[in-house]
């Protein structure tokens, strides 16, 4: 870098894409509770509901783990053992993390 | 839990003087339980945020409109394409609907948020859905008390300002940034969501839609670009979820009632909820 870093130029297009961003991505956060609070408390939909959060986790990390190759199965595999068996965030997230940080040292991806 | 010699009529007495006892909106201690319960992600957020920082000022943004892209959006996968697709003419149709098609998740993130916010007013939701990202969440919902806007509140403001320190950190270095790959820290998002998901089992209803959200979101992800993945999964998920309902699975017993009327799952004052007696009256009466 020959220049100092830019630091506060606003330029007026990238404000207004930035604004856009995050217009859709707040609308789609809100509305999705609201959309929420007004199904019903009981019944099939509340008991789609519960599962729910379990099914976005589960599809955030499957896929990203598979695309991390086999050391990523096998550490999201131990992630989630460790974590079963300890209970503990941390030490569930290190056994992983360890495990896949050995395993692309010794063995590449 | 209840003293014995207590009668049936104080247990009942004691439950009704305190249904609408709940946690306040944003309270302080809540909100700093909530910002290290995230700590665990600081490393990867701090790095990953550099990482981005660096990306940001080879593509020309300024460091004051990253950090206003990373405070107002929010939401790291879909910053990261908007920086990669940024240009000195910045194509702004595509880049909002790139981000609104990478977020499309937070509509199913919002809707699972419901029993988090529950009983709230409108000002609480409209303040506290902003800092909702990935983590924040994951770690929100496997708590055991979920009634508590605050604690949501304070693993984003904790990612956020880590996140803005990554970013800041990465665009005046430009660059040296270590590789995340080598210390494994791009695998810590997957790690945190992986271990999490066991906090959410509920019981073997769960078993079947994750068993469904897993294929779907691995099909997804074969044949579908981008994060759509996601979608396919829950999609799946919810699928298998309605279709499996059946009447007698709803959870009418009173200590299920008792939650949802505000006590032990959805709002009791922490520290309370256990050291008075709320257990309900099957376990109190004779």
């Amino acid at each position: 870098m020959t220049q100092f870093p830019d630091l506060t130029s606003f330029s007026f297009e990238a404000v207004l894409t930035i604004l856009g961003m995050a217009a859709v991505t707040y609308g789609m956060r809100l509305g999705g509770l609201l959309m929420a609070d007004r199904l019903p408390q009981h019944g099939r939909w509340a008991h789609v509901l519960e599962r729910l959060p379990g099914a976005v986790l589960i599809s955030v990390w499957v896929p990203s783990a598979l695309s991390a190759g086999a050391i990523g199965i096998a550490g999201a595999a131990a992630t989630v053992i460790t974590m079963a068996v300890a209970r503990n965030l941390f030490a569930a997230m290190a056994v992983g993390m360890v495990l896949v940080g050995v395993g692309r040292y010794f063995i590449g991806n | 839990m209840s003293r014995p010699g207590q009668t049936e009529s104080q247990t009942e007495n004691q439950t009704q003087n305190q249904p609408h006892t709940q946690t306040g909106h944003f309270d302080a201690d809540t909100i700093r339980r909530g910002a290290l319960a995230c700590l665990p992600l600081l490393p990867s957020t701090i790095i990953f945020g550099a990482v981005l920082g660096v990306l940001a000022a080879q593509r020309g943004l300024s460091l004051g409109e990253l950090l206003f892209m990373s405070l107002a959006v929010f939401a790291g996968s879909a910053q990261f394409v908007s920086v990669d697709l940024w240009r000195e003419t910045i194509p702004s149709a595509t880049i909002i609907i790139a981000t609104a098609v990478i977020n499309m998740r937070y509509i199913l993130i919002g809707a699972s948020l419901r029993p988090v916010f529950r009983g709230r007013p409108l000002w609480v939701k409209v303040t506290g859905m902003h800092m909702v990202a990935d983590e924040n969440w994951a770690v929100s919902m496997t708590q055991k008390d979920l009634a508590n806007p605050g604690f949501l509140l304070g693993g984003g403001i904790f990612l956020g300002v880590v996140w803005a320190t990554g970013n800041t950190v990465g665009y005046l270095l430009g660059g040296g940034i270590p590789d995340p790959e080598v210390y494994a820290l791009d695998f810590a998002f997957t790690a945190v969501f992986a271990a999490l998901t066991i906090g959410m089992w509920k019981g073997k209803v769960d078993l079947l839609p994750w068993i469904a959200a897993a294929i779907g979101s691995v099909i997804g992800h074969y044949t579908l670009p981008g994060t759509w993945s996601i979608l396919a999964g829950a999609g799946a998920g919810v699928l298998v979820a309605a279709l499996t309902w059946r009447e007698d699975m709803d959870d009418d017993s009173l200590e299920a009632e008792f939650a949802v009327e505000g006590r032990d799952a959805y709002g009791a004052p922490e520290g309370i909820a256990n050291s008075t007696s709320v257990k309900p009256a099957t376990e109190t009466g004779q």
